[in-house]
Order: C-alpha cells, then structure tokens, then sequence
C-alpha cells in the first residue's frame, strides 16, 4: 500500500505503535544479550562496567566435577529421550496419517496429553509412582519421563509434514513398480526427513531444558544441567551460572538455526509441487 | 442403511449387503495396520505417563492410613454414629491396636494422617501409644484411662478425627483444598483462618494469570501485527528475534531477570546511574519481578498464535476498506481486528493455561507471598510429604486447565492447537 | 482388431462406494483393445478417475473383478501391475534430478547401472528432452514436467498407460501442442493407453474409442465419429460437441422416421431414442448441419427463422435464430461458405435433413 503521509491523528498512533515494537523487542532481548557480556566479568559482580575481560567462570565450568557430569547426564538423557520419542512419535503419526480410526480423537488426546498437563502435576505424578518401583533417582527413569514429555512434539512435526506429503508421490512410485519398503526409502522418507528432525530437536530441548520433572525425579548423581543450575540459583548466584547461561544461549541460538534450516529446506522441497 | 446409485435409487438389499460387508472388511485391514503403528506410543504415555499421575490423583480420595494399620478401630468408627464418645467395645478395639501398633512402629504414618484433621494429634498419640499400661487390663475404665494420659481423649473431637479417618474414601484433601472441612456433625463449614490458605492461592494463582495473559496481549499484537506485515525477507529476521527467547530455557532467562533486576543488579545501577532514585528499588522477590519474568517467558507464546492467524488476513481487505471510505482505525476495528480474533483466542488460552500451572520462574523470583499454586503442590509432595494434599491440589489445577481447554474447544469446534 | 482376439483389460460387473451409502461405480462392465487410445470421457463426479484408480490398484472394487491380459489383477498391488500412470500434477519426485525420476522404475526393478542410464537417455530422446537427466523438476515448465512424466511411465515398457487428466493444468496452446505429441507417441510405440479427461474435444481429437460416463455408468461407447454423429441419448449429445436442443411431442412413430411437434411446426426426425407417440422427446440438431435458405423440395424440414444475434469467431460465424418456438437456436457458418448475407432482425428459411434431427429422450 503507498505510503501517505499520515495526518496529525494517526500520527499520534504510528508513534505509538514503533515506539511500542521497540520497547518489546528491546525488553525480549535485553535479558539475554547483557548477561552475556557479564559472565566474561574478571570480578564476582552482576553489574556494569565490567572489572575486566576474564574467563574464570568459563574455566569453572568446564572443570567442576558437578557441571561436568551434568552435562554428561543431559547428553545421556536428552539424547536417549529423543530417541524414543522420536521413534514411538514417527510411527503414531503414520499410523494416525490418512485413515479413518474410530477412537481417533481419544487417541490423538493420549498421544498430546503432556502437552497440555502442567509440568508440575507431571513431575509429582511421575515421581509418586516412579518412586515406588525404583526408577526414581536413575537415569533410565529420566529418559523415560523425558521421552513421554517429547512424544508430542514429535507427533505434531511429523504429522505435520505427513500432511503435506502428495499422495500422488506415493501412487507414483508404486505405479512403478517400487514395492513398499522401495517407496518409503526413497520417497517418503527424503520428503519427511528434514520435518521429522525438526520434530526430534524439538523433542531433545524438551529434555534438555527441563528442570520440573528433573527436581523430582533426580537424585545428586543424576544432576542434569538445568537441576544443577537450580541448585545454585537458590543457594547463591555464584557467576558461573551465567557462564553456563551463556553456554546454554549459545547453544539455543545454534539449535534455532538448525530448525529454520530445515524448514527452509522443507519448504524447497515441496515448492516444486505449488 | 441401504446402498443408492448415484441417481438415488435404492439397490436391492442383498447386494447392498455384500457391498457394505466387502467395503468395511478393506477399511478393517487399514485400521488394523494404523493400530499396530499406534499401539507403541499409546502404551508408553499410558504406561510412564497417565497411570502414574491418575495414581497420584487418586491418592487425594484415598484414606488408607487408619485402615491399615487398625483395621479393627478403623471398622468399628465406622459402625459408630459420631455422637458424644464412642463406645467402650470400641475404645478398647482403639487401645488394644494402639498398643500392637506403637509396638511394631507403624503408628507414625497414623499419627501423621491424624494431624492432618487436628494439629497436635500426632504427639498426643504417640505419647498415649508410649504411655499405655503394658498389658491388657479386662474391665477397666479404658476411657478413663487414656483422659488421664491426655484429656483431649475425654471430648469429641479427637474421636470424630479418627472416624474420619476411617473410609476408604474421603474428601478431606479436596475439602482442605477449597479451605473448607466438616465440622463434629459432618456439615461442611470454612476452615479455621490459619489453615485456610487455599482460596487465596487459586485467586492470586489466577490474578496473575489474567494479568500476565493481558500484558502479554497488550505487548504482543503489536508486534505479531508488525511481523505479519513486514516483506518476508525483514519480517523472517525480526521473527528470529522473536524466537530467540523462545529458544532460550525458561531456566536462563529466569536467571537472567534475577541478575538484572537484583538490588546490585543492572537495572538498579541504571536508576541510581541516571539519577532516577537514591535508594535502590526492591525489583525481584515479589510480585513485580514475578510479572516482569513471566511475561518476558510467556510473551512468545501470544505472539505466534497471533502472527499465524494474521499472516493469512489478506492486505487486499484493508486496501478495499480504504477505497470504501473507512477512516483507518475504523478498518482496522471492523475488518482487520475481528479476523484476528482466532489467533487472539489461541494465544491467551495458550498463555493462560501455562501462567496457572507455572513453576519455576515465581518460585525463583517471587517473594513469599506471591507464591502460586504449583508451588505448594511441590511443597506438599516434596518437603511436608502430604500426598493427600499435593494431590488435591493436582486434581484442581488440572481440572481447571481441562476445563478451559473444554471450553475452548466447545467454541471453537476445531483444531485445538496451532503451534505456529 | 480381428474379432477372436481377447480384449487386454476387462471390467466385469465392477460396483464401488466409497461409504456404503452411494454407489460411484454402478455395474460396470467394459472392454478395453490392445493396442487402442481409449478416453474415459464425463463431468466431474462421473466415476472416471475412480475407474483409472481401480485399474492402477490405487483404489480396490468393492465387488466385482478385473482382469488384465485374462488375469484377475483385483487384488494385485499396484507396484506388480506393471502399468504407467500419468498424473494431473505430474507427481514428479522433487527431491530426485530428471534422469534420477526417469531411471526410478529401472531401479525398482533391479537393472543395471549402465544400461540404466542409456535407456533413460533414450525414453528422454523419445518425449524430446535430451540432455535434461542433470535439472531438477523444479526447475522445468509444465509442458516439459509432464514430458518427464511420460517418459517416465513409458521407460519399463508397460503394456498399459494410464492417464489422469495429464494436460489439464497446461495453457490452451500448450495443451493442444502435447495432445499431438501423446497421440504421436501413441501410435509410434503401441502401447494401450487408457486416458482420462473432461474435455470433450480433447477426447475427440486423441481418441479410438471413447466411453462416456455418467454418474457411475457408461452412456455409450464408441469411436469419436459415432458419438459425434449419432449420440444414444441427450446427455451424449449435450456433452460431446454442441447441439440445438428441441423440445416436443411425438405425433407420429414409424421405424425410420417420427414427426415431432415443436412448438406450432412438425419436425421431421430420425428416432433414436424414443418412448412412443405422444410420448415428449428433445431433437438434436449440429448447429453446423443447419442448411441457410434450402430448396424445399430437397431438404424435407425447411422453417422460418428470425436473426437474433452474429458472433463473428474468425474462422465461422454462429447466427443465433428464433424458430420453431425456441430462442437459442444456433447456427454455424463457415467462412467460406456462400450464401445471403445475414443482419440482425432479419428473417429467412433455415432446414435441415430428418438424419441430421435426431430423437432423442427428453430430460
């Protein structure tokens, strides 16, 4: 739409409007940029200016027993959880994509049900009974908890997807001569690939960034990386953690990358289809 | 149900029948296929997921203490009509098992169950089960006996407590949750003002929610607006910006407030920097700190419900508004406005529902008085080991999420979630 | 096509519904030659994609029987069928290069590298996309895709192609310039080629034989010329070619020649699908058969009529007339032709031979 130049009234509004976004996206941001620099900070102060450029906190980090196995223990649970998630999620949404079930919905309910309970209610529910069979405190007992929190992500991306998928594709390739197995080693799978790990790293920060069930379902050895942080923020802020906060931003913007990559590669691929 | 050509004229019956027969049993061989496919993911969220939590529900009905440990005393409160004190048969059932109990140890989960109804039944029990002559005394004045060793024995109430404590089912949880209880004659009365603290904790659990859900919406329709109307190659690098916080766990950006807002943080160095104020302001550990966090968490959640609802509204209806005569605010109140709604609808339900079950950020940056709901589940669960309570709790809060989501499905009638 | 030879596919009684409530397919029973371009001709909804899917095996017949060189193939799965199919949207695999989607039904079945890449080579020469193999199909414009698409289906030399309405999203030209191409290609390989459309005079131009569908069943079945001259019944002669449509009432039935009372005049015509006298009937008139000013005494239907209205097309002009009670009787007039010039609110005699007005039922 041409640009008129706005009359005194809707001045008023625009102003508002820009300044309004800026102010947003000014306070979305802030938090996360200036602690950045903080935890370069050579002394034990949260506050400008910096008393110098150091990497102490970084050096902690990477040679604290605790923060080490933590990071261990998120590996192990995150990359365990997405796992199963992502394969129990896969198939569902196969399973789901196309046909007319009868309890379809009570079934899609199941399958997104830890969406939509509070994290709380999970971590207390898991822990009451997880306790009481021993899977409380090990680390199998996280990946399972973890992976139940990250099958619906997964479920969603790849159904997602599946949707988009031409059916003509499929008949194609069958028309000729591709037996089933064939087709979705070759069609299907290009095609959903770059969804369906979308839907698994979703499935992995689930994990990796969850700290409810984490608290209950723990113990001190088990310490992944968000537990550890929430001991030391109750106890005292000590700035390691936001060399370790930074770490973690770091890491988020790589994953947020990756994930719009995919997407875009997504996308090419079934624009040729339009 | 017969079969029609496509000119609707009825087939005859028989082959209707072998057409319905021949085209369910193809459809049964596909649905048993898309089960198989099913079937993994259904048992494991079944399995680690919704048994243990409806297990954990459950416990907020359940009474099993006294029936466990006495079972005796347990059923004869139960045949006893409440009134005044219970009978001797009954006291002595009541002392017999006392005794076998404080013996083997396994009074202290009654004890404990017990001072849930009365607080200070637990000592007073477990002095009497100490206090109590070693060996059974036939015809004696049981119920004299135990007002010597405490004269709560000699009134009603402790009586009735037990009684209480005696089915199978019981709504005490729930009723304690809702800061109510019965009273001596089963009647449903408030509770005592220093236990009734419940009720508050859903209002303010909700007044933050409703607060959070509207300054998210005030913050972020401008920017979904600004995002939807920019040319794709701007609007996809302000998206990013967007995301990043998304991105970043709840747990960092958390911490990040705590660093910034403290009493040495930035933002107060800022202010006295700047010559603003003198002292420096409390900004963390109460309420403020608590809206400021979670609406900076929760902000990305509005804002892509909405973004995705508003990038399908047409730029064509506000041009054909304009050559129509509308003032522009005008066009964006009637035409552009109202077809975002669905998107505004998503993003404060979505929003909404996580605000009242948030944990985290105001358990680390709320001060005592503005902790909510979830709080106290884990409080119950974890350090007080209240199953009974944290599972009240659960069950409302769930209820209440599930019954906006009904809600909201209920006016909607379609997909439920639009994860943008 | 000598007359003991066994038709390559036969359709027998096949009946299919898709909820078990409305039949899509109604009884169907058809023949279809080795070697011929049969069109499966009907509006939307008249049961010819699900006929082409049923013969795919994309979709299975709900009773009835298939069978493809005498074999049932009612529950074969399509990937053994050994039958091309050429879709609407091409169904080209976008993730793979040309070469890579044409060689795919060599690869399924297991041919070697090296003569796959020299038999993609030459299905490419043939649809005239030589040197291609290394695009993507994005990359290719929709004529091209669709070439591709052949050249694909054609490459495992199928004894069966089938075709889903191939050149319904190209432009008018494009789509006229590969309806020769198929044809040509047609008739150098031999293949059958069962083919789908909605378009009237793309079946007319391609076709050997073309089944016009309605609402499940087949109204007829027979070569262009046939279903442009005599079509069975009303419905065939609405859908293919233009017609004049006159409704009115048989007076007299014999066996070659009925007389039909239109309006206030008699109609002399051809009955070919009739109830009886007095019964109601709609004649079928080709608005190129009508003759302008005929010589009475040879043409045996002569009318006054009145010019309503001259569309001039380039290569003939339609002359829309009142006569015999109706408005919207056209008229076509070729370029070349001689004859009296024509202006608007004239009147003049028009006629038109009893084989050319058939009887037809009314709707």
């Amino acid at each position: 739409m041409p640009r008129h130049r706005p009359t005194r009234a809707t001045l008023g509004w625009h102003v508002a409007y820009w300044l309004l976004c800026t102010v947003v996206f000014v306070f979305l941001l802030a938090p996360i940029l200036v602690i950045v620099p903080l935890s370069f900070n050579a002394g034990a102060f949260f506050t400008y200016p910096l008393a110098g450029v150091s990497l102490r906190w970084y050096r902690e980090f990477f040679t604290g027993v605790q923060w080490q196995r933590a990071v261990e223990n998120s590996l192990i649970v995150g990359i365990g959880a997405t796992v199963v998630a992502t394969s129990l999620g896969t198939l569902a949404a196969f399973g789901l994509h196309r046909v007319r079930l009868p309890f379809r919905q009570a079934i899609v309910v199941i399958l997104l049900s830890p969406m939509v309970v509070p994290v709380i209610i999970t971590g207390v529910g898991m822990f009451y009974v997880y306790a009481r069979i021993r899977l409380a405190n090990t680390l199998g007992g996280l990946i399972v908890a973890h992976a139940a929190l990250g099958i619906p992500f997964v479920f969603v991306t790849v159904g997602a997807v599946l949707s988009t998928l031409d059916d003509n594709l499929v008949r194609a390739a069958a028309s000729l001569g591709a037996g089933p197995v064939r087709v979705f080693r070759a069609v299907v799978l290009p095609l959903i690939l770059p969804g369906a790990v979308s839907g698994a790293l979703f499935a992995f920060v689930t994990s990796w960034d969850d700290v409810v069930v984490a608290l209950f379902l723990a113990g001190p050895r088990q310490h992944t990386l968000p537990r550890q942080m929430w001991s030391g923020i109750r106890e005292f802020i000590s700035p390691t953690l936001l060399a370790v906060a930074t770490l973690l931003i770091v890491i988020s913007i790589g994953l947020m990358l990756v994930v719009e990559l995919l997407r875009r590669k997504g996308e090419r691929l079934r624009g040729v289809m339009g | 149900m017969s079969v029609t050509d496509s000119a609707g004229t009825i087939v005859d019956a028989g082959r209707g029948r072998v057409l319905r027969v021949s085209l369910r049993r193809a459809e049964r061989a596909q649905q048993v296929r898309a089960l198989l496919l099913v079937l993994p993911a259904i048992v494991f969220l079944l399995v680690t997921f919704i048994v243990p939590i409806l297990s954990m529900l459950v416990v907020a009905v359940e009474n099993p203490e006294l029936r466990e440990v006495m079972p005796r005393t347990a059923a004869a409160m139960m045949g006893w009509d409440g009134t005044g004190v219970p009978s001797p048969a009954t006291v002595a059932t009541f002392v017999r098992e006392l005794r076998q109990a404080t013996a083997d140890g396994s009074i202290g989960k009654v004890a404990r169950r017990l001072n849930y109804s009365i607080p200070g039944f637990r000592s007073v029990l477990l002095r009497t089960g100490r206090s109590l002559p070693p060996a059974e005394t036939s015809d004696a004045d049981l119920l004299a006996l135990l007002a010597g060793i405490d004269s709560h024995w000699a009134e009603p109430p402790y009586w009735l407590a037990l009684k209480g404590a005696a089915p199978a089912v019981t709504d005490f949880y729930l009723l304690a949750a809702a800061d109510l209880r019965r009273d001596a004659r089963g009647t449903i009365v408030t509770a005592p003002p220093d236990q009734a603290v419940f009720v508050t904790v859903f209002a303010r659990t909700f007044w933050v929610s409703l607060v959070v859900t509207a300054s998210c919406l005030l913050l972020g329709y401008p920017i979904a607006h600004l995002l939807a109307s920019l040319p794709p190659r701007r609007g996809n690098v302000l998206m990013i910006l967007v995301l990043l916080p998304f991105w970043t766990s709840v747990l960092v950006r958390t911490t990040a407030w705590l660093v910034l807002l403290q009493r040495e943080g930035v933002v107060n160095d800022l202010a006295v920097r700047l010559g603003i104020t003198t002292a420096r302001i409390e900004l963390v550990h109460n309420r403020f700190g608590v809206y400021v966090a979670m609406v900076h968490i929760l902000l990305p959640f509005m804002v892509l419900p909405i973004y995705s609802v508003m990038r399908r509204i047409s730029p064509q209806h506000m041009r054909a508004a304009a050559t129509l005569g509308a003032r522009p605010f005008l066009a964006f109140r009637k035409v552009y406005f109202p077809q975002s709604v669905p998107g505004v609808t998503s993003g404060c339900l979505l929003v909404f529902v996580l605000a009242l079950g948030f944990y985290v950020t105001p358990a680390l940056v709320g001060g005592g008085s503005d902790q909510l709901i979830s709080y106290f589940i884990a409080l119950f669960a974890n350090e007080i080991v209240n199953w009974g309570m944290a599972a009240a709790l659960s069950a409302i809060l769930l209820g209440i999420v599930l019954v906006l989501l009904a809600t909201y499905r209920w006016l909607v009638r379609g997909e439920l979630l639009r994860l943008g | 096509m000598t007359a003991g030879e066994d038709p390559l596919v036969r359709f027998v009684g096949v009946d299919k519904t898709f909820d078990g409530q409305t039949l899509v397919i109604e009884d169907l029973s058809l023949d279809i030659r080795s070697g011929e371009f049969l069109t499966l001709l009907g509006p939307s909804g008249s049961g010819k994609t699900t006929t082409l899917m049923m013969l795919a095996g994309f979709e299975v017949p709900t009773r009835g029987d298939i069978r493809l060189a005498g074999r049932s193939i009612r529950d074969l799965p399509p990937h053994k069928r050994n039958i091309g199919v050429v879709f609407q949207n091409y169904a080209l695999f976008p993730h793979m290069t040309v070469g890579e989607n044409v060689a795919f039904p060599l690869l399924a079945r297991r041919v070697a590298k090296g003569e796959r890449t020299r038999r993609v080579s030459q299905a490419l020469d043939m649809v005239r996309l030589r040197g291609f193999e290394a695009r993507r199909p994005g990359q290719l414009s929709g004529g091209q895709q669709q070439r591709v698409a052949l050249a694909r289906a054609l490459i495992f030399d199928p004894k069966l192609v089938l075709m889903d309405e191939p050149l319904g999203a190209l432009d008018k030209q494009l789509r006229e310039h590969m309806q020769i191409e198929v044809k040509h290609i047609h008739e150098r390989i031999g293949v059958t080629v069962v083919y789908v459309t909605h378009d009237q005079s793309e079946a007319l131009t391609m076709s050997d034989r073309i089944a016009v569908f309605r609402q499940g069943r087949i109204e007829q079945l027979a070569t262009p010329a046939e279903l442009y001259e005599a079509p069975g019944n009303s419905f065939v002669a609405r859908f293919i070619g233009e017609s004049n449509r006159l409704v009115g009432k048989i007076v007299k039935l014999a066996r070659d020649e009925c007389l039909v009372e239109v309006g206030s005049e008699t109609v002399r015509a051809l009955p070919v699908k009739v109830e009886g006298p007095g019964g109601s009937t709609q004649l079928s008139i080709r608005p190129e058969s009508v003759k302008l000013a005929p010589d009475p005494d040879r043409c045996p239907n002569v009318f006054e009529a009145r010019v309503r209205e001259l569309i001039y097309l380039g290569h003939h002009t339609r002359v829309r007339v009142s006569v015999c009670g109706h408005d919207d009787f056209v008229i076509k007039v070729g370029r070349g032709s001689e004859g009296p010039s024509l202006r608007v609110g004239q009147t003049l005699r028009i006629g038109w031979t009893v084989e050319d007005c058939r009887a037809l039922d009314a709707p």
